[in-house]
């Protein structure tokens, strides 16, 4: 406590320690500033002198009143254009008039970049950060704000998720974590919005849905562990900072416009499971189960093809945007629909947004309302639809008027696919998602002192999560077993924020450079409550989700989790000429997660940066525009863990695992197993990058390499028998290394002068390596097996193994003969010996499923009226294991259970009779060349105002060895009936009104 | 700058501070997590923590039927104590077969384990866990614990005394797997604190004096047996318990002690326990009314689910052309059958004559004697001896999971007990161990049709009988280890050492290995040799 309180103190102290001026004579300075090129006015730019600022007006013209007589340095600073000083004196009590002309500069190099508290110019950061504008963002059918930046940012994986919605998870150079998150954090308009996938609670797909992709202005990747370090212990998977837009602008008259646009969709299928024909279905089961012949029936139903659909979508947007004097704001109300391929799925979206802002006090008090807020409806296909028509037999019909659902289904006691429409009709799985994201912010430019100024932001987020799901007793699985299925989750989350730092940038020298500190503290309290409700074994069917009915097991639990996270900031940015640039942080974080003997943790970082461009030895290279070296360090850290590991908890049994003591039923409690030092992963990071432009920035990039390493990884490690209440205790024991290279490069190829044609190419490339290095103290080498695989009851395919990726695949190497697999043997590890059976001896790691290399392009072409772009992007290295190939690709599936299920086409090329599970066959080459998005539009103007047509068409082809539905399996590499990939066609139009 | 320049900034920032509860204060206690600072104030809690250790034995976690584990890398399901015990004492001798490829199961039916496959792993850690829950246990109800919370009332103390013993008990049951399946195991007591370092490698002998002193010391503190008391550790399971570990005293030790595993059983036959007339009504789904069971691992289809234990054993004894519906549950999951040496077992000889009813529940319509393929169910004949029905024929309060318990100690066992160390020379007298074992033939045959002279108690018998009465109770690797027949070539079953027509094994099988991943984190232990 005292030491925090010193280390506030200390910061604040150093903000305030410039020397207040005494009262002296003043003078005024008025003048006119132009562009050097065109002699045309210049509206916006900022001139400061003394500790006096004004604005250019539309005639360029500026005035300053109050100037403190003497000596000074007047400055001149606008986007687009290098910063200008001319020295001035002045007596008290005269007018002087200075006109200044400013030289046009690279937009990308004086674009402000927004950062972690606070923004600075693209030219001067020093970390490894990627700012994508929205001009740059993918486009088509968009739910998940994730989407938009696939393949725009080097060294960032995005995993698909092909349901309209679903789950995108990132990863920002690799995995720093394995039972921790490995997601970023995300900050929405300076609100952190959680660790998790997406951030928050849903009940739906994506936490981040609530967001409307068309409100977003740019997303800002902090990439590097410097960049990214002011966040502290959640910033060790790097930040995404999400900005959504508003009017922008201010003065003059006020100007208001109305925005549309909308589009159409249609969805269809690109691959289904290949799974065999019925012909070759009834060929099998007379080969293989000649006793179920008979049973047989004689339709000929191609159950895959009843489940998906061609789907259709809808989205509308409408924005008022609206500036004018001290206030600009704008207003957004948007509603999605869109259908997903598997009949059943569908995301609705309704949002609204307003983002209002307003100067008060002569112009030095901002203050920032942000509001979103959004329902989500998500209709989920119900769980067992596509593994049942996988498994259901092609011979089989789908009606029959003479069963108690009208369904045709196995009359079975033994386990047996069951059929997916009856399943698709009559049960339900949806969720609604209410949520809203709110924020005040004050920026005040404190008046007693040039330079300083104060923030406050107090922020909300409020979830409301509702997820039913409802199976009637009378579907035929559930006739075998659990008799009907209802279940209820109402979750609801409150998180609150109030942070508040000051930002002094004097506006003297200090030193040969002149500095930026700045100071803060962040209290975030969050409250959650998860009440669910489940019953199976139902009296009643008849009320389907919307009631209750008696039933013979029923289960209520609640659990409520409260968190805390206090932390205290610092920065500071030294500038020499724009030549030298340093910029050091430290974040202190509290977190309610930590245990007690560490409920504080420090986060340091230091960078620097030298832009070799601008030295006079440099000078005579006109062609470079930009060159700067940069090289980093910096600790963050990782608390994205469960909340309570650090107590000794008791947990009580539910009114299902009592204990019989005589004629009475008993409830248990039991001992949970703890670690009570349990705290953050630590990651410390290096990265030296060198950003690069020539003509102008016409051509520019950047290279990073970088390697981090974790400490302090979280495992659940097996513990010595005997010394703690489980045999697996969850403490900070490992350790990992990522490291990798990067590389982005930009180019205005054509630039339309006189043909009228322009192109603009992008590329990124990202080559990561992941290694495990320790997960135990002695460093002796152990395993943890993972990845649990559908089929082998307990059968786990992957390992956690020092020396190798996570989750590399664990499996025996199958024995081939004339190129087709033998079942059940196995090429031994020493020696090429034929083993017959897979044992744990024998497995060794396997490829992993990161992509080695992630490569990306875009293009934006624009012609008079027209324009056209498109991204591509390639993951090279990364391997999949087909599950739906290992446990449906055998003969045995025919005689097994209460019915033959249909086989995986796999099964004709290896004629297993018994599932070979942990054989190598099953891991396959995932890489893949995906053109993820081409869009066309036509730009002309109607009454006057700008109208635009275009069309789209996502994922227009996919290029891949890999034999599944798509290779785009998710992150853990384990394809067991994932959403089948679609391909989307869409078109609409954007107007101003 | 001096002190007063930013002293009043520092008072405006610990201003603001104030107006933030807790501003500097990270910590949170849980709410919906009961912690050890609290628990105990609910008197309730004593009871609850004791039951927890027996369901430790009968659930997988604390949430039904899955849900919250207590142990991990391991399915939840094949994760229960019951469901890895049975498979371990039946699968790898001539009684049973189980036909799925479940990673860590084929093994277990052809004695090829490792040491790490996941069901021997699994019941290593199972052992321990109960262990340790019960040295917690036993920590928290010291009497200087009891004394520090003030809130224990006199007849409450009075119970705990009960409590202790019952956990030392469940404690000495789980050393006595411990040491019959794994040899040197630890030895961690109360005395060990929780979180401290590995324990050190103790001896199968010194565990085993550590087990017979422990259940001499608190035989007379437990429950009377009674209905009342139905599922609780009684003095006569205290006797049982003993009367197993001296029986086999030769192998855990090196020095028979038949003499006092003939005393033991002799107490527990002096008891309260009659033999059951009807032998199915011990395997089914009311045969917590029977009087012939010492201690049970109960399971109820309302209260105590699991998809481990009899939940387990009653589904996966059904397949083939088998109905659900005539065991009282649901669905068949087709797993576990007879090897052909246990059904066989019953066939006609000379010491055995027809008319045994012990094998009425065979299921043999589309099944064959011989196990051809392992993974296929009707290969080999189905022994649905477990049932979700009532002795009366109704169907239990769950198709799913069910309400027959497991009987772990039943008076039978100590009359085969009394007749073996008899034959082995623990005294007492021959024609008592006749009439014991007569008594049970008795009941098998409905009559006196099938009792045995004197001269046919002999050792093979006793096996055999064993085998007949005892079927799939979980006894039955244990006998053959003591018989000196369940590794070597000298009695071969089917699938036996990996092949059909059985093969010898190498003796250090009669151990199985100490996980691997336990000699990573426990440095103190040395690997059963052969492994």
């Amino acid at each position: 406590m005292r030491r925090v309180r010193a280390l506030t103190v200390g910061l604040l102290a150093v903000v305030w320690s410039a020397p207040l001026r005494a009262q002296a004579p003043t003078g005024t300075i008025r003048g006119r500033v132009t562009d050097s090129a065109s002699q045309q006015a210049l509206a916006g730019a900022t001139v400061t002198v003394g500790g006096r600022a004004a604005l250019t007006q539309a005639d360029g013209h500026y005035l300053l009143t109050g100037v403190p007589a003497g000596t000074d340095s007047l400055r001149v600073r606008m986007l687009g254009y290098a910063p200008a000083a001319q020295s001035v004196t002045l007596a008290g009590g005269d007018t002087l008039t200075v006109d200044l002309a400013l030289t046009a500069q690279a937009v990308g190099l004086s674009e402000v970049v927004v950062v972690g508290y606070g923004s600075q110019t693209a030219g001067n950061i020093t970390g490894a950060v990627k700012q994508v504008n929205s001009n740059e963002f993918n486009t088509g059918r968009i739910v998940s704000p994730e989407q938009l930046i696939v393949s725009k940012v080097a060294g960032v994986q995005v995993s698909d998720n092909n349901e309209p919605g679903g789950g995108v998870a990132i990863r920002i150079r690799g995995a720093t974590s394995v039972n921790a998150n490995s997601d970023p954090l995300y900050v929405i308009d300076g609100m952190p919005v959680g660790g998790g996938a997406g951030g928050g609670l849903s009940a739906g797909r994506d936490p981040l849905n609530f967001l409307n992709p068309n409100d977003i202005e740019s997303i800002t990747v902090l990439k590097d562990a410097s960049a990214a370090a002011i966040y502290g212990a959640n910033a060790a998977n790097g930040v995404v900072l999400i900005t959504t837009k508003s009017a922008g602008g201010g003065g003059g008259g006020r100007r208001t416009a109305v925005d549309y646009s909308s589009s159409m969709s249609s969805s269809s299928v690109t691959k289904l499971p290949q799974m065999l024909t019925t012909a070759q279905f009834q060929a099998a089961v007379a080969q293989y189960a000649p006793g179920r012949v008979a049973s047989l029936g004689s339709a000929n139903t191609d159950w895959l093809s009843l489940i998906t659909r061609t789907a259709f979508g809808q989205e509308h947007n409408v924005a008022l945007s609206s500036t004018g004097g001290s206030s600009f704001y704008r207003l957004s109300l948007g509603y999605l629909n869109q259908d997903g391929i598997l009949r059943g799925t569908t995301a609705d979206r309704l949002s609204l947004g307003l983002n209002y802002d307003q100067r008060l006090l002569n112009d030095n008090l901002g203050v920032r309302l942000n509001l979103k807020g959004s329902r989500a409806n998500d209709q989920f296909t119900p769980s067992d639809v596509l593994g049942n028509a996988v498994g259901m037999a092609p011979t089989q019909p789908v009606y029959d008027p003479t069963s108690l659902t009208g369904y045709w289904d196995w009359n079975t006691t033994g386990a047996s696919a069951s059929n997916p429409l009856a399943s698709l009709n009559l049960a339900t799985d949806h969720g609604t998602t209410w949520r809203s994201l709110g924020s005040v912010q004050a920026d005040y430019r404190l008046p007693f002192l040039e330079g300083l100024r104060a923030n406050l932001n107090l922020g909300y987020d409020f979830t409301e999560a509702d997820r039913e799901r409802f199976f009637p007793g009378n579907l035929a699985n559930q006739t075998r077993q659990g008799h009907g299925y209802l279940s209820l989750a109402n979750n609801s989350q409150v998180n609150s924020l109030l942070e508040m730092y000051l930002n002094y940038a004097p506006p003297i020298s200090v030193g040969p450079g002149s500095i930026d500190l700045t100071g803060g503290y962040s209290y975030a309290k969050s409250h959650a409550e998860y009440p669910f409700f489940q019953e199976s074994n139902l009296n009643s069917n008849l009320l389907g989700d919307n009631g209750i009915p008696t039933a013979g097991t029923v289960q209520n639990l609640k659990t409520v989790v409260d968190t805390k996270l206090i932390s205290f900031f610092g920065r500071i940015n030294y500038n020499v000429s724009d030549r030298y640039l340093a910029a050091v942080s430290l974040r202190r974080d509290g977190s309610s997660r930590f245990g007690p003997n560490n409920a504080w943790g420090t986060f340091p970082s230091v960078s620097l940066g030298w832009r070799l461009s601008r030295e006079p030895f440099m000078s005579g290279i006109t062609a470079l525009s930009d060159l700067k070296l940069r090289a980093s360090w910096a600790k963050t850290g990782n608390q994205a863990f469960a909340d309570y590991q650090q107590y000794a908890t008791y947990t009580f049994s539910d009114a299902q695992t009592q204990y019989q003591f005589g004629n009475q039923f008993v409830t248990t409690i039991r001992p949970s197993a703890v670690d009570p030092n349990i705290k953050w992963e630590a990651t410390s990071s290096y990265d030296i990058g060198l950003d690069f432009g020539f003509l102008g920035q016409r051509f520019n990039g950047s290279i990073d390499w970088y390697t981090k390493k974790t400490t302090d990884l979280i495992f659940t490690v097996p513990v010595a028998a005997g010394t703690n209440f489980s045999n697996f205790l969850t403490t900070n024991i490992g350790s990992m290394k990522n490291s990798g290279i990067e590389l982005s490069l930009n180019a205005r190829l054509l630039e339309g002068r006189g043909t009228g044609l322009a192109y603009t190419a992008s590329f990124t490339v990202g080559h990561n390596t992941n290694e495990l290095v320790s997960i135990n103290p002695s460093r002796s080498v152990a395993q943890i097996l993972t990845g649990g695989v559908s089929g082998g009851v307990g059968t786990t395919i992957q390992v956690l193994e020092p020396g190798q990726p996570i989750y590399s695949f664990f499996v025996c190497r199958q024995y081939y003969q004339s190129g087709k697999p033998v079942e059940g043997k196995y090429l031994s590890l020493v020696g090429d010996t034929v083993l017959t059976g897979c044992n744990n001896s024998e497995r060794r790691a396997f490829h992993d499923p990161a992509p080695q290399w992630i490569l990306g392009h875009s293009s934006y072409l624009t012609y008079r009226s027209f324009d056209l772009s498109f991204t591509l992007r390639a993951y090279l290295g990364g391997w999949t294991y087909n599950n739906v190939s290992s446990s449906n690709g055998a003969y045995n599936g025919l005689t097994n259970g209460g019915s033959p299920s249909n086989l995986n086409a796999s099964v004709l090329k290896t004629s297993f009779v018994t599932p070979q599970y942990l054989s190598d066959y099953y891991v396959e080459d995932a890489s893949f060349l995906r053109m993820d998005n081409i869009t066309i539009g036509y730009s002309l103007t109607y009454r006057g105002q700008p109208l635009r047509l275009f069309a789209t068409v996502q994922n227009a082809f996919t290029i891949t060895g890999y034999s599944g539905v798509d290779p785009t399996a998710g992150l853990n590499g384990l394809d067991n009936n994932i959403y089948p990939r679609s391909r989307i066609f869409s078109g609409g139009l954007s107007a101003r009104l | 700058m001096n002190l007063r320049t930013w002293k009043a900034p520092g008072i405006a920032a610990a201003l603001l501070c104030v107006a933030a509860v807790g501003c500097t204060d990270p910590t949170v206690a849980p709410k919906s997590n009961t912690t050890d600072a609290n628990v105990f104030s609910d008197p309730a809690s004593y009871q609850a923590f004791l039951a927890r250790i027996y369901a430790g034995l009968a659930v997988s976690g604390q949430q039904g039927a899955a849900g919250n584990p207590d142990i991990q890398g391991i399915d939840e399901g094949f994760s229960q104590y019951l469901r890895l015990y049975w498979e371990h004492q039946e699968l790898p001798t001539d009684e049973a077969v189980i036909g799925w490829g479940d990673i860590g199961l084929p093994e277990m039916n052809l004695q090829t384990w490792s040491s790490t496959s996941t069901m021997v792993v699994a019941m290593y850690y199972r052992v321990f866990f109960q262990v340790t829950l019960a040295n917690e246990f036993l920590r928290q109800t010291t009497a200087a614990k009891l004394d520090g919370r003030g809130n224990v009332s006199a007849p409450l103390r009075v119970q705990i005394q009960q409590y202790r013993a019952e956990a030392r008990f469940l404690r000495a049951l789980s050393y006595w797997h411990g040491i019959d399946l794994f040899g040197d195991i630890p030895l961690v007591t109360e005395a060990d604190l929780v979180g401290s370092t590995p324990p050190k490698q103790s001896t199968r002998a010194a565990v085993y004096a550590y087990i017979v002193s422990e259940l001499t010391a608190i035989k007379d503190s437990l429950p009377t047996p009674g209905a009342g008391n139905y599922g609780r550790a009684t003095a006569p399971a205290a006797d049982m318990l003993l009367a197993e570990l001296y029986l086999n005293a030769g192998v855990y030790t090196g020095t028979p002690a038949y003499d006092k595993a003939l005393t033991a059983a002799q107490a527990v036959i002096a008891g309260p326990y009659t033999l059951d007339p009807v032998y199915q009504h011990l395997f089914q789904a009311d045969n917590n009314t029977s009087l012939e069971i010492i201690f049970a691992i109960t399971q109820d289809g309302t209260h105590t689910q699991t998809w481990g234990g009899m939940t387990f054993l009653i589904h996966a004894s059904c397949g083939g052309s088998m109905s659900a519906g005539a065991y009282g549950i649901d669905y068949c999951w087709g797993g576990v059958r007879l090897k052909p040496e246990a059904y066989n077992r019953f066939n006609t000889t000379a010491d055995h004559p027809a008319g045994d009813t012990r094998n009425s529940f065979f299921y043999s319509t589309g099944q064959t004697v011989a196990v051809t393929t392992i993974s296929d169910f009707t290969k080999g004949i189905a022994a649905p001896k477990f049932q979700n029905k009532t002795s009366g024929g109704a169907a239990g309060s769950n198709p799913t999971f069910v309400d027959a318990d497991f009987p772990l100690f039943r008076l039978a066992d100590a009359y085969l007990i009394y007749a073996e160390a008899n034959v082995r020379g623990g005294g007492g007298s021959a024609a008592q161990a006749l009439t014991y074992v007569n008594l049970l033939r008795q009941r098998a045959y409905g009559g006196t049709s099938g009792d045995i002279t004197a001269p046919q108690l002999t050792l093979p018998f006793i096996l055999d009988e064993r085998g007949r009465e005892l079927l799939w109770e979980g006894h039955r690797r244990t006998d053959l280890v003591r018989y000196g027949l369940f590794t070597g070539g000298t009695y071969l079953w089917a699938w036996k050492g990996g092949t059909q027509a059985g093969a010898a094994t190498a003796a250090y099988l009669d151990l199985f290995p100490l996980p691997a991943s336990e000699l990573v984190t426990n440095p103190n232990l040395k690997q059963n040799p052969g492994y």
